[in-house]
C-alpha cells in the first residue's frame, strides 16, 4: 500500500526508497519472526522441562539431560497408582463437574433474569453482585472457612469439612459468569419474546426453548471458565480437605512435592497428569477462551 | 356479550397480576445465585468486620475494640501523614492534566508545581509510614511492601511484552492463531503445576536449568527462589538500605518472572481486541505522510491503545494485590519474608499462627486498600472503561 502512494514521488527518490524498504522490510520480519520464536519458546519451555523429566530416570534427572535415553513411561504407573494420583484425579473429576452443573444453573438463571425480567430493585441488586468481582479470595477464606466447619451456624451432619458439599458449594454461583451471560442474553431481540408470550409461553419456557439453544457460544465460554476455575482451584480446598478422602489433584501434588524430595521424574509425572484434562479441553475449544475473553475484558 | 362486559376489569385485573408474576419470577430465577454470593462472598466482609473487633485466637474472646487496628498501624498521626501524602500525590496529578489547558506560558510553571509536590508526596508519605513502622505490625506493614514491589515488578514488564507480542501478531504474520494459542497456554494451565516446574527450573542446585542458561552468560550459579538477599545487594553489593529502598530480592523477582510467564498471554488477547478496534483509516493517513512502521507504532497504535493499557493497568496492579496462589506456591522458608504479600500473610496469620481476628483484620486493611485502588480506577477511568 506504501508502494502505492508513493508513486507520485519522482522516480529517483522512489527508487532508493523501494530498495531501502524492501531491505528493511526484510530484516522488520525477520526480527518481528524472531521474537516471535523466542517468546513462543520461552512460554513452551516449562511444558518441555515438564514431559522430559517425567519421562527420566532418578539419575538422568541429577546429571540433568535435555532428553531422556529411553522414554520412561513407567514413571506415569508409579504415580498414578503409588503417589495415589488416580484417587485425587477421580476426586477433582467429581468436583469440577459438581461445580460446573451448579455454575451453569445458577448463572443461566440469574443471567437472564438481569437481562430479561423487569424485577423490584433489579439494578441495585445486579450492582451489589458486580461488586463482588473485586473482593480477593484471601479475605472471604477464613470466615468461609469457619462457615463451612459449621463454627458460626449449625450445618446439618455437623462440619462440612472434608465434604462433597464443602469443597463445591462456595463456588457454585460467581459474578463474572452472570454477567457475561447477562450482557449475551440483553441482545436478543424482544421480538421473539413477543412472538413467544403470544404463544403463552412463560419466562421459563422462553429461557429453556429459545434463549439457551441460541446462546451456545457464551455458554460454552462460561462452562470453560467454570471448569478451569473449579480444576485449577488450590486455595479452598487446601483448607477444606484435611483427609484424602475428598483431597483434589491440586491439593494431592502440592503435598506430593514434599513426600517426592528429589525424584522430581515422578513429580513430573503428576504434574502432566494433573495438567491434562485443561491441555485436552484447550486445544479443543482454544478459540472460546481467547474470544470469550477478549469480549468481555474480565479476569476470570 | 358477557364476555364482552368482563373484558375491561380483568384486563386490569391481569395486567397487575402479571406484574406480580413478573416480579416474583425474577425473584425465583435469580434466587440461588444470589444466596450463594451473600452467603459465601458478602457475609465474609461484615463477618471479618465483627472479627476484628474481638480478640479471637480460634476461640472468640473479649471484645476490644479497634485495638487491633491500632496494633497494625502502630501511629494514627503516622497513617493521616500517610493519607494527606496521598493526597498530594492526587493534586500533582490534576495540575499536571491540567497544566495543557491553561495559557502556554504557565504551563511550564504549573508542571514544575506538579513536580514539587510529586516530591513532597515522596516526603510525606515516608515520614508517615516511618511513624507507623516504629509502633505497628512489622510483619503485615513490610508484606505491603512486598506487594507493592511485586505489582511494580510484574504488571508495567507484562504489559509492555503483551503489547510488543500483540502488535507483532496483529501485522499479517502466518500462524497468528497457533502463536496466540501458545501464549494464552500459561493462563490456562494450573498455577500448581506450573509452579511445580518453576521449583525445579528455578532451583538452586548448579544443575537447574536456570543456572544453565545464566552460566552460557558467564555468571555464577544464583540461589533463585532460596535467595532472601536483594537484588541491589547481589548485583551491587548495597547493603545498609532498608524498605522501600532496598527494592526486591532475588526469590521475589523470581516469583515475578513467573507471574509474567502467566500473565503475558491474558494481557496480549486483550490487547490484539484493541488493537482490532483502530480504525485502518488512520494507519493509511499516517503511512501517506511517510511515517515508518516504528512510527506507525510510536505515534498511531500506542496513543491510540493508550484506554485499553491504562485498563489492564489498574485491573492488573489490583490483580496483584488480591495475587495469593502464585506467591504461595512459590514460597520457600529459605526466601524468609521477603517474598510474604500481604494476602500471603493473612493466610499465615489465620492458618499456621490461629490468629483469628489479626487475621480478619489485616483481610480488612488490604480490603480497603483494594477499595481505594478500585475506586482510583473508576474515577481515572470515566467513561473510558471498557467493558468490550
Amino acid at each position: 500500500m506504501a508502494n502505492e502512494i508513493k508513486r507520485s514521488v519522482t522516480p529517483y527518490k522512489l527508487f532508493t526508497q523501494r530498495k531501502n524498504n524492501n531491505s528493511t522490510r526484510f530484516i522488520g520480519k525477520f526480527l518481528l519472526y524472531f521474537l516471535l520464536f523466542l517468546s513462543a519458546a520461552l512460554a513452551l519451555l516449562p511444558f518441555y522441562w515438564m514431559i522430559s523429566t517425567s519421562l527420566m530416570t532418578l539419575g538422568e534427572t541429577i546429571n540433568r539431560k535435555w532428553l531422556p535415553a529411553v522414554p520412561q513411561f513407567v514413571n506415569y504407573i508409579n504415580a498414578w497408582k503409588e503417589a495415589d494420583f488416580a484417587k485425587y484425579f477421580m476426586n477433582s473429576v467429581i468436583i469440577t463437574l459438581t461445580s460446573i452443573i451448579g455454575i451453569m444453573f445458577t448463572s443461566t438463571l440469574a443471567g437472564y433474569a438481569f437481562a430479561r425480567i423487569k424485577f423490584f430493585g433489579r439494578e441495585v441488586i445486579f450492582a451489589i453482585v458486580l461488586s463482588t468481582m473485586m473482593i480477593p479470595e484471601t479475605i472471604t477464606l477464613l470466615p468461609n472457612l469457619m462457615l463451612i466447619r459449621g463454627n458460626i451456624i449449625p450445618l446439618p451432619g455437623g462440619s462440612w469439612m472434608n465434604t462433597l458439599q464443602g469443597l463445591t458449594l462456595p463456588f457454585m454461583a460467581n459474578a463474572f459468569s452472570i454477567f457475561l451471560l447477562r450482557q449475551f442474553f440483553a441482545q436478543i431481540p424482544y421480538e421473539l419474546w413477543d412472538a413467544a408470550r403470544i404463544d403463552g409461553c412463560g419466562h421459563f419456557r422462553f429461557m429453556a426453548q429459545v434463549v439457551l439453544p441460541i446462546s451456545k457460544a457464551p455458554m460454552m465460554t462460561v462452562l470453560l471458565f467454570a471448569f478451569t476455575g473449579s480444576w485449577n482451584a488450590f486455595a479452598w480446598p487446601l483448607l477444606v480437605t484435611t483427609k484424602d478422602t475428598w483431597r483434589p489433584i491440586m491439593v494431592g501434588l502440592w503435598t506430593f512435592v514434599s513426600e517426592a524430595g528429589p525424584e522430581t521424574h515422578l513429580l513430573m509425572a503428576g504434574a502432566v497428569i494433573s495438567l491434562l484434562p485443561v491441555l485436552v479441553i484447550y486445544f479443543i475449544t482454544q478459540k472460546q477462551f481467547t474470544e470469550g475473553i477478549a469480549t468481555t475484558g474480565l479476569k476470570g | 356479550m358477557i364476555e364482552e362486559d368482563l373484558k375491561t376489569p380483568q384486563r386490569k385485573y391481569s395486567a397487575r397480576m402479571r406484574r406480580f408474576t413478573e416480579n416474583i419470577t425474577g425473584y425465583l430465577f435469580v434466587f440461588p445465585a444470589l444466596l450463594i454470593i451473600f452467603v459465601f462472598g458478602l457475609f465474609p466482609i461484615g463477618y471479618s468486620i465483627y472479627m476484628s473487633t474481638f480478640q479471637w485466637r480460634v476461640r472468640k474472646g473479649d471484645f476490644i475494640g479497634i485495638e487491633n487496628y491500632s496494633k497494625i498501624i502502630g501511629d494514627w498521626t503516622g497513617l493521616v501523614i500517610f493519607i494527606a501524602g496521598i493526597g498530594l500525590l492526587i493534586l500533582a496529578y490534576l495540575l499536571w492534566i491540567n497544566a495543557s489547558k491553561a495559557k502556554s506560558n504557565y504551563v511550564k510553571i504549573i508542571k514544575f508545581f506538579a513536580a514539587i509536590l510529586l516530591l513532597a508526596f515522596g516526603f510525606v508519605i515516608s515520614i508517615g509510614w516511618d511513624k507507623m513502622i516504629l509502633l505497628g505490625d512489622e510483619g503485615f506493614l513490610n508484606s505491603l511492601i512486598i506487594t507493592v514491589f511485586y505489582a511494580l515488578g510484574s504488571v508495567p514488564l507484562q504489559l509492555i511484552i503483551a503489547l510488543v507480542l500483540a502488535y507483532i501478531l496483529f501485522q499479517n504474520i502466518k500462524g497468528k492463531e497457533l502463536f496466540r494459542m501458545i501464549f494464552f497456554l500459561p493462563y490456562v494451565t494450573p498455577v500448581v503445576t506450573t509452579a511445580v516446574v518453576f521449583r525445579i527450573i528455578f532451583s538452586p542446585r548448579e544443575t537447574s536449568l536456570a543456572n544453565i542458561l545464566i552460566g552460557r552468560l558467564g555468571i555464577e550459579p544464583l540461589k533463585w527462589l532460596f535467595e532472601p538477599k536483594t537484588i541491589s545487594e547481589l548485583m551491587f553489593g548495597l547493603k545498609d538500605l532498608s524498605g522501600l529502598l532496598a527494592g526486591p530480592s532475588l526469590a521475589l523477582l523470581t516469583i515475578i518472572l513467573f507471574g509474567v510467564w502467566t500473565f503475558v498471554g491474558y494481557n496480549t488477547v486483550i490487547f490484539l481486541a484493541g488493537l482490532g478496534g483502530i480504525p485502518k483509516e488512520v494507519y493509511e493517513a499516517a503511512e501517506m505522510d511517510g511515517a515508518n512502521s516504528w512510527d506507525l507504532f510510536r505515534f498511531v497504535t500506542v496513543p491510540l491503545l493508550s484506554p485499553i493499557t491504562f485498563y489492564l493497568f489498574l485491573i492488573s496492579f489490583i490483580g496483584t494485590f488480591k495475587a495469593f496462589n502464585h506467591i504461595y506456591v512459590m514460597k520457600v522458608p529459605n526466601a524468609q519474608k521477603t517474598v510474604v504479600t500481604a494476602s500471603v500473610q493473612i493466610f499465615q496469620t489465620f492458618y499456621t499462627e490461629n490468629n483469628f481476628s489479626v487475621a480478619a483484620t489485616e483481610a480488612i486493611i488490604l480490603f480497603l486498600i483494594i477499595l481505594g485502588l478500585t475506586f482510583a480506577q473508576n474515577k481515572l477511568l470515566g467513561d473510558r472503561v471498557f467493558y468490550g
